[in-house]
């Protein structure tokens, strides 16, 4: 927010400083971060550049040291075993394309709780906290793997402290809740969809930007309620988001057009509504999702379109961003097809934030709300 | 029952006829009949609250196709419905609180309970359970026990009471008290729809200044008491009243308005846009509040909302809790407006030859919608009679006031 200035050229010789304090992150890799989660995500979408995969390649051989040399010092030997085990069971739920983030965060915390050795309650709590320390410093940039963690925490700290006299029927029932989960996720996602059918009308008109599964099952179910609708989606570069989905839409015999990009404002006349997810949902009512959103939300605002977000509740995050810099940096690359000189910045951010006054409802499984709900069910939730 | 089934008949032969005029005594009929209706209605000894829903539910369905555009039918036929799961539910949390102490007591009874596959959980850990079903779905319930076990604390009574007679008698007091909860629940309903206007009246001191001016469209019974009431407490302002075109009944406002002692100028509705400057809030009366927080006022408010947000002026809607609609205004169900005759606007004598009968020479169509809708935007403050609220809060009252499962009928 302060660096606001012309002086880009200042700017350019003072970055070179903060780029070295990234690095103790990951002292084996790129000195720029390159988010894992929007990569899992552009791996689901099976867009997958050079440059990623040689990264890939280095990650998986720097895991096991990566995971030793996160957490803080003060681990034990046991500990830095167990932080291993949480990052490689997490990963391997995430590959799963129809997973929600949340839910493979939950579930390698369920195996957390299965391999724990502890005798009381309080134990494995701080096990849990520890597990779920280290996978959200692991990857910064994922808003539903940490809210879904505390999500987790917050849970068990509230109900160990009830009837349960018995540790290990109080554990079987953690442990059943955290598989549940998945059951959850899905189930939330098709109250969504339920929900949102008497906001799509005969003879609409929809615009989709990116691939989020929640508003694809919302399609799913209307089709599947013989609505007659045609769908707009952009092209959402660099993941190729609107190939994908157009594919997916056409299987279904749902007319689509694809858009670039630029060409939102150019057809938002003929639009009625636009519908977006979102890897989060900030307190105060905005989402961040993929890059392009806060865009399509302002043009959608200032010819007077609804624009709907379809989000889980799990996805609430206690951040508050006052402008779109002021969140951890998610990059990833960024291919142009042409050899750009090393001279010339990519603006590589894979995500951007819109404020809540852009959008105007949020489709969630606790309803249908108006955005100054999210900060009402935080405060229930952590307060 | 036939007499009930003969009361409802003649409701809803008033309701189809536009009998009854304006919300608020709508509403009251409304509950009044239902209040009948529960106590007529003979219910049996399990699952009790089930028979009463399903007796309103019926009601409330005829209710609601007699008169469609008044949401106030349906708006009170849910606050009942909810009134009657609230009642169901703290009075089962009570019995289960009792019947867990008689279970201690009882090896057999905790033997039993194990047998039908309850745990052995304490009342509070089922009252939670079952609390949670009621309360609208919400992150802190997110990860606990489906559904399913708030219909065990019924099977799991039921199952006990069947050993011993103490525990029967306790059950057949419970069906009265039900009954007799949920009808003094319906009274206080009653007594809250016929006192709204006092309560908003009420804070009309704080929102009305000294030496201000005040717009007004059409003619509302909470506008005009909002408005007496601070001339009451010495306010000296003034107001302007927009005629509300083709009914003019603005002009009976102004005159009761004059009446009271108010300095009071009329205007017409093409007017606002040029006297707007000159206000300093515009204070309406509403026909229904939507989920969203948009208004169905009367034709003409969108207008005079409009010109409120260009030059900034306070845009305040006053409105009683039985006008709160828990549905979108996108729903299918909600019809947005009426139309009304068109003897309003025009004399047929006059127009008979130029108007559009179908088949014929005459191309003249005359449309008289009755209502107009007012997105939330342009809101800047609802007055209920539980105080004032921002357009955006509306979910919450919501939330107090409905249960989930009544919004589709």
């Amino acid at each position: 927010m302060w660096r606001r200035t012309p002086s880009f050229i200042l700017d350019r010789t003072s970055t070179s400083p903060p780029m070295a304090a990234d690095t103790t992150r990951a002292p084996i890799q790129n000195p720029d971060s390159i988010s894992a989660y929007y990569q899992t995500r552009a791996a689901h979408h099976g867009v997958i550049t050079s440059e990623w995969l040689s990264q890939a390649q280095a990650a998986v051989g720097g895991v096991s040291d990566s995971g030793d040399e996160h957490p803080v010092s003060s681990l034990t030997e046991l500990g830095n075993e167990k932080s291993f085990n949480v990052i490689e069971e997490f990963n391997s739920w995430r590959k799963q394309p129809d997973l929600a983030e949340a839910v493979a965060a939950i579930r390698a915390l369920a195996a957390v709780i299965r391999a724990s050795e502890a005798t009381t309650m309080m134990e494995l709590e701080i096990e849990l906290t520890k597990a779920s320390d280290t996978l959200k410093s692991w990857d910064t940039t994922s808003i539903s793997l940490t809210a879904g963690c505390d999500l987790f925490i917050r849970y068990v700290t509230r109900t160990s402290a009830l009837e349960y006299e018995d540790f290990n029927s109080a554990k079987s029932r953690l442990l059943e809740r955290a598989e549940k989960f998945g059951e959850i996720s899905c189930k939330a996602r098709r109250i969504i969809a339920m929900l949102s059918q008497d906001f799509i009308f005969d003879g609409c008109t929809i615009l989709v930007h990116g691939l989020s599964r929640v508003v694809l099952e919302i399609l799913k179910t209307a089709a599947q309620n013989n609505k007659l609708f045609r769908v707009l989606c952009t092209e959402g570069r660099p993941d190729g988001t609107g190939v994908l989905l157009s594919s997916e839409l056409s299987k279904l015999d749902i007319p689509v057009k694809l858009l670039l990009d630029s060409a939102v404002a150019y057809s938002m006349d003929e639009v009625d509504m636009v519908f977006v997810g979102a890897d989060g949902v900030v307190e105060s009512g905005g989402i961040i999702n993929m890059m392009g959103t806060y865009q399509i939300a302002l043009v959608a605002h200032s010819m007077n379109k609804p624009v709907y977000v379809a989000a889980e509740s799990y996805k609430f995050a206690r951040l508050y961003p006052l402008d779109q810099k002021d969140m951890a940096p998610a990059l990833r690359p960024i291919e142009f097809g042409l050899k750009i000189p090393t001279k010339v910045e990519v603006e590589r951010s894979a995500r951007d934030y819109t404020p809540p006054q852009y959008l105007t409802l949020l489709f969630t499984d606790l309803g249908v709300l108006s955005p100054s709900v999210v900060s009402d069910e935080l405060i229930q939730l952590y307060l | 029952m036939p007499d009930v089934q003969s009361m409802v008949a003649e409701f809803v032969n008033k309701l189809r006829k536009r009998k009854i005029e304006g919300s608020q005594a709508t509403a009251k009929c409304t509950v009044e009949l239902l209040r009948s209706v529960i106590s007529h209605q003979r219910v049996p000894h399990a699952n009790q609250a089930a028979a009463l829903i399903d007796a309103v539910k019926a009601v409330g369905q005829q209710l609601v196709a007699a008169n469609p555009v008044e949401l106030a039918v349906g708006n009170v036929v849910r606050r009942v419905l909810h009134i009657i799961r609230e009642e169901d539910l703290s009075l089962t949390t009570a019995a289960m609180a009792g019947l867990d102490l008689l279970d201690a007591s009882d090896d057999d009874d905790i033997d039993n309970c194990k047998g039908i596959g309850y745990p052995a959980m304490s009342a509070a850990v089922v009252a939670a359970a079952a609390r949670s079903t009621l309360r609208p779905p919400s992150l802190q319930t997110l990860l606990e026990g489906t559904p399913e076990s708030a219909t065990v604390p019924y099977t799991s009574s039921s199952g006990a009471d069947s050993e011993s007679k103490s525990k029967s008698a306790d059950k057949s007091s419970l069906t009265r008290k039900l009954k007799h909860d949920v009808i003094e629940g319906v009274n206080q309903l009653i007594h809250e729809i016929s006192g709204c206007h006092e309560q908003i009246a009420e804070q009309a001191i704080e929102h009305i200044h000294q030496n201000e001016v005040i717009l007004t469209l059409g003619s509302s019974r909470t506008v005009l008491e909002f408005l007496c009431a601070a001339k009451e407490k010495k306010r000296s302002f003034r107001v302007f009243v927009a005629e509300g075109a083709p009914r003019y009944q603005g002009h009976l406002l102004a005159k009761e308005l004059v009446a009271r002692g108010l300095q009071t100028t009329v205007i017409t509705d093409s007017a606002v846009f040029a006297m707007i400057s000159r206000v300093n809030m515009v204070i309406i009366g509403a026909h229904a509040v939507m989920a969203n927080g948009g208004v169905i006022g009367p034709v003409g408010v969108n207008m005079a909302a409009l010109a409120a947000k260009k030059h900034a002026v306070p845009f305040v809607v006053l409105a009683g809790s039985h006008k709160l609609c828990p549905l979108y205004p996108h729903n299918p169900e909600v019809l947005l407006n009426e139309l009304r005759s068109p003897s309003e606007l025009l004399d047929f004598g006059e127009f008979s030859d130029c108007l559009d009968f179908g088949a014929g020479s005459g191309s003249l169509q005359v449309v008289n919608p009755t209502f107009d809708y007012v997105p939330p935007n342009l809101v800047s403050l609802f007055i209920t009679d539980t105080g004032g609220h921002n357009p955006s809060y509306m979910y919450r009252l919501i939330a107090d006031y409905y249960s989930a499962d009544d919004l589709v009928m």
